[in-house]
């Protein structure tokens, strides 16, 4: 190859560099990605516990995720970007500003989707009764209850019919409602604890006391949790429910 | 001599001073006098102090009266004859016998005109006399017509009308009302058809003429007549409907009587009615359900008796527009998403809206477990896109691909779906990784209807676009946000960019594709990127949106305060209104200037036609005809639409009937557009619907306004009471001041005087 040759090409190959982006793959906004809220406690207990989670959606389901979970900020322009969010703590996290509270109400009421996770294992105390105290102001007409276990949540994708998580606190789930859909889900039993891999590839922390089918469940119920976000109440529909009938019985 | 023209007087100010400075000023005097009293408050004697506050106060009137300059103003004043309306009655009941076998009622009030004319004419000393025939209308006459017997041709009787619009000045607007006298038969069928109600009463005391009412007609002629038929303008199909037919039946025994309701020809119910001796009026309810979709008219008949007076109130018709009762929804997403879970949950709580979903949970390279712990079911492709799919009003796909699913054998059902929509349905599909060309949809029959080229190796793009409405869009209904173009694209400029889209080629015109929002900064071959694309094919519809982000439109842009992300709503709304052709956005729409006509009036009608990108479609060529029953095309007319699209044809009185309106355009260079409706005219009016005598209502009429009632034929006059309003013109005046006085000023002076003076001596100032 003559030199201007390939210097013509190397030219039209650095050209090309400068096109737009053509034939990728797009639709990064319709992917999953959950936004785990910043607040002023321990916000991110378990910093490799979103990933993992997304990581196991990809593989169980075709939900598509996005990358890492994203950091959000109630109160900041971009909440909405994210429709489902997240909120962690261990240990009692400060009361959330008024405008910071309007703004998460505002998300929920136009169908976003808050999953609230107990790092601390607390009951009445620390995470627990901080959160609930702000979660009785950021919907008071929608006060806390549990799910029944007959819900669409706990058929969204996997038949569930026990809880998961790093400890079994409560053997059921909270939720807020909206409009008749779960707006807030409330697990005081540490999913984020049993999603969670250390830095050499092992779970981080023991399941207790039901041991790995615990965790295994905690992976489903976060299925379930980003399925319900994304599908609501599918599985209610008419025509699943011989199917699912069947299969429960 | 001058003195004796003026017959009333009045006291009026002649001040050129504003009446607020003369109340200033009288405020100013009482104060004087106030504080004349309060510093006399320490004289013993009572008689001074009552003289000083005394003389203050007579100082202080005659300083106000020489300021208010007080006259009097004579007048010259005529009392003004006040009317008196003789109204008869000239509706079409009036010529029924006053019993059977009589004289009409319309002779036996001429003959009762011509028998005390000139007792009422003798009036016309204290009242002036008015001489009218009222139907639905007011008409002036004069006494020696209606001597002679006014023809009863009128259509409608309205008492109230007739009366409101003789008080409200007849033909003499200046003159009050005094009075009036009405002869007829009392069959109201306008504002007292259903009584004397209290709205009416309080109309009728408003007049503040007593009425003279006089019935005639003493009972009424045989006859079965279908009076009214209580229905709702519009019904679902497939849902039972209730018409509510009142009928009367006058002189009739214990026979029986057969209802039928047509719906144009059709029997679609009936029901048999024992009558019973002394009962007059029935309610029947006819239920039925009616099976497609459209404007129809129904008539409702009842068999006609011998020796009835009437045989044409024996049907009736109406107009009912039966319309679909839900848009039956398939919604089909390759995987849960955004787009997808914002649009299910807005179409979830549309209540028009019966939605069927199915969504790809779990892909053959997904890992997800044993099934039987899943709540997953098996695709079922060959009854959607098989037997079930023509029963969809509208398919959507959302980032469904069909080509990883060898095993369903999607791929197979593809054509089912292009015939579909040729045949009338509609396929809107959205953006995503496996949509348009990243589905392979390029080389599949769903390309032959798409509204845009889904051609491989153009891809997609991931960079932030704002789309902009194209000419079409602007116009067309889909793509209205807010009424108003520049509202309208206010509103599509304020919402967020997009993330990135799915790159096709637009189809041209030809194909009757359109691009109604496309992406500006993204070109395709040097062409704006088609964001938003419809397309008429075949008989059906289809809609491409080549983004995957529509939901930032409602979700995203509800995180700004103030706003509601209503333009998701709203197009997506838009979006099924015109993919299912809800009948208010076809381009040729038919509006009859009534559902249903009286007997001998003229069918008029609107069509309004818009060209395929939804502009007025002026110059079309219009047309329409009224078919009949029997499918006979009975009348024809046709029209060029104005500037707005519009045109207005009226067709000549048609026999009674229902009939449909079949109306149809036509534009070089397009395809011709349909549509219909229907209208009835009527057999009968409501004159002959019910033709019974009402003397009661007559009596009632009198009683409220403080009149007097008689029933015909009677010899004598009865009493016609008159109300007397003083009514006074002026005429000449002349001003009379009398406060121009030389001693009204000496008395202010001598009275100012007297008080200084008396102070002086008792020891004040």
């Amino acid at each position: 190859m003559h030199r201007r040759t390939f210097l013509q090409l190397a030219a039209l190959g650095a050209g090309a560099l400068l096109v737009p982006r053509r034939g990728q793959a797009f639709g990064e906004t319709a992917k999953l990605a959950i936004g785990q809220i910043e607040h002023g406690g321990r916000w991110n207990p378990r910093p490799r516990a979103l990933r993992r989670l997304a990581w196991e959606v990809a593989q169980r389901t075709s939900i598509e995720t996005g990358a890492d979970g994203v950091t959000v900020r109630l109160g900041k322009s971009g909440l909405h970007r994210h429709p489902m969010l997240y909120l962690s703590g261990d240990g009692g996290i400060p009361p959330f500003r008024e405008e910071e509270l309007a703004a998460l109400r505002r998300h929920l009421q136009y169908g976003g989707f808050l999953l609230v996770d107990s790092a601390d294992g607390s009951d009445g105390a620390g995470f627990d009764a901080s959160v609930r105290r702000e979660l009785a102001r950021l919907l008071p007409a929608s006060p806390m209850g549990r799910i029944p276990r007959e819900h669409v949540l706990y058929k969204s994708f996997y038949l569930l019919d026990h809880q998961g998580g790093r400890q079994i606190v409560k053997p059921w789930l909270e939720a807020q409602v909206l409009d008749g859909r779960l707006a807030v889900v409330y697990s005081q039993n540490d999913l984020a604890g049993a999603w969670s891999r250390g830095e050499y590839g092992d779970w981080e922390f023991e399941c207790s006391p039901g041991g790995e089918p615990q965790r295994e469940t905690a992976f489903r119920l976060g299925v379930n949790l980003a399925m319900y976000a994304l599908c609501t109440d599918y599985k209610d529909d008419a025509v699943h429910l011989p199917f699912i009938m069947k299969r429960r019985s | 001599m001058e003195q004796e023209k003026f017959n009333a007087w009045r006291l009026i100010s002649l001040s050129p001073w504003p009446h607020w400075a003369l109340a200033l000023l009288a405020v100013a005097a009482l104060a004087a006098v106030w504080l004349a009293g309060r510093g006399l408050r320490g004289e013993t004697r009572r008689s001074r102090r009552w003289i000083l506050i005394g003389l203050r106060a007579l100082s202080a009137l005659l300083a106000l009266f020489l300021i208010a300059e007080p006259a009097l103003q004579l007048l010259q004043t005529a009392r003004v004859k006040n009317r008196l309306a003789v109204l008869v009655d000239a509706s079409r009941s009036m010529a029924f016998p006053v019993e059977p076998g009589g004289e009409t009622r319309s002779s036996a009030a001429s003959a009762w005109i011509a028998a005390h004319r000139a007792e009422l004419e003798a009036l016309e000393d204290r009242v002036h006399l008015e001489w009218y025939t009222f139907d639905k209308e007011l008409t002036p006459s004069d006494p020696s017509t209606l001597a002679r017997g006014a023809p009863p041709r009128g259509s409608a009787t309205d008492l109230v009308a007739a009366l409101k619009s003789v008080a409200s000045g007849g033909t003499s607007a200046t003159r009050k009302l005094a009075g009036a006298v009405i002869l007829s038969d009392g069959a109201d069928n306008g504002a007292l058809a259903s009584g004397l109600g209290p709205a009416a009463r309080a109309e009728l005391r408003a007049l503040g003429a007593p009425i003279t009412a006089l019935a005639v007609g003493r009972s009424a002629p045989r006859d079965l007549a279908v009076e009214r038929i209580s229905v709702d303008d519009f019904a679902f199909v497939r849902n039972t409907v209730t018409a509510e037919v009142t009928l009367t039946a006058r002189g009739f025994e214990r026979e029986k009587v057969n209802l039928v309701l047509r719906r144009e020809g059709t029997v679609v119910a009936s029901k048999e009615l024992q009558l019973e001796p002394g009962k007059e009026r029935y309610t029947v309810p006819l239920s039925f359900a009616p099976d497609s979709t459209g404007t129809f008219v129904f008539t409702v008949a009842a068999p006609v008796f011998p020796g009835e007076a009437i045989a044409e109130n024996n049907s009736r018709s109406f107009v009912l527009r039966v319309i679909r009762d839900r848009v039956r929804v398939l919604l089909v997403a390759g995987r849960p998403c955004w787009d997808e879970r914002f649009l299910r949950g807005l179409l979830k709580q549309d209540p028009n809206v019966d939605l069927i979903s199915f969504f790809i949970l779990r892909t053959s390279s997904d890992n997800s477990g044993p099934q039987e712990e899943l709540s997953l079911i098996p695709f079922p492709i060959p009854e959607i896109f098989g037997q079930q799919l023509r029963t969809f009003d509208a398919v959507i796909f959302v980032d469904f691909a069909y080509l990883p699913y060898r095993a369903l054998d999607i791929e197979r059902y593809l054509p089912n779906i292009r015939d579909y929509v040729l045949a009338g349905g509609a396929f809107a599909m959205l953006g995503g990784e496996q949509s348009f060309g990243e589905g392979h949809y390029q080389s599949t029959p769903l390309q032959e209807i798409l509204p845009v080229e889904a051609t491989e190796g153009l891809a997609s793009v991931s960079e932030d676009f704002r789309p902009r409405l194209t000419a079409e869009g602007r116009r067309h209904p889909l793509t209205s946000l807010t009424a108003g173009e520049g509202p309208n694209d206010a509103a599509w400029n304020a919402l967020p960019a997009l993330p990135g889209l799915n790159l096709t080629r637009p189809l041209g015109v030809q194909a009757g594709a359109r691009v109604l929002l496309e992406a500006p900064t993204v070109l395709v071959e040097g062409r704006p990127a088609p964001v938003v694309a419809v397309r008429e094919v075949g008989l059906g519809r289809s809609l491409a949106v080549t983004t995957d982000s529509t939901w930032f439109w409602g979700f995203v842009t509800s995180e700004q305060e103030g706003s509601a992300g209503r333009a998701y709503q709203r197009f997506w709304n838009n979006a099924l209104r015109w993919l299912v052709r809800d009948p208010e956005l076809t381009q040729l729409q038919v509006q009859p200037d009534r559902p249903a006509v009286e007997p001998g009036e003229p069918v008029g009608l609107t069509l309004s036609a818009r060209t395929p990108d939804y502009g007025p479609a002026a110059g079309a060529q219009l047309g329409a005809q009224l078919v009949s029953e029997d499918g006979k095309v009975v009348a024809h007319a046709e029209g060029v639409a104005g500037p707005d699209g519009t045109v207005h044809l009226e067709f000549t009185p048609p026999g009674p009937g229902a009939y449909k309106i079949v109306a149809s355009s036509e534009r070089p260079g397009f395809p011709g557009e349909r549509a219909s409706g229907a209208v009835a005219v009527r057999s009968s009016g409501p004159e002959d619907a019910d033709a019974a005598p009402r003397p009661e209502l007559l009596r009632a009429l009198a009683e409220t306004t403080g009149g007097t009632f008689a029933q015909l034929p009677r010899s004598s006059m009865p009493e016609v009471k008159l109300a007397e309003p003083e009514v006074v013109e002026v005429g000449r005046r002349k001003d009379v001041p009398f406060w121009d006085r030389w001693w009204f000023l000496a008395g202010l002076t001598a009275t100012l005087a007297s008080e200084w003076v008396l102070r002086r001596r008792w020891g004040y100032w």
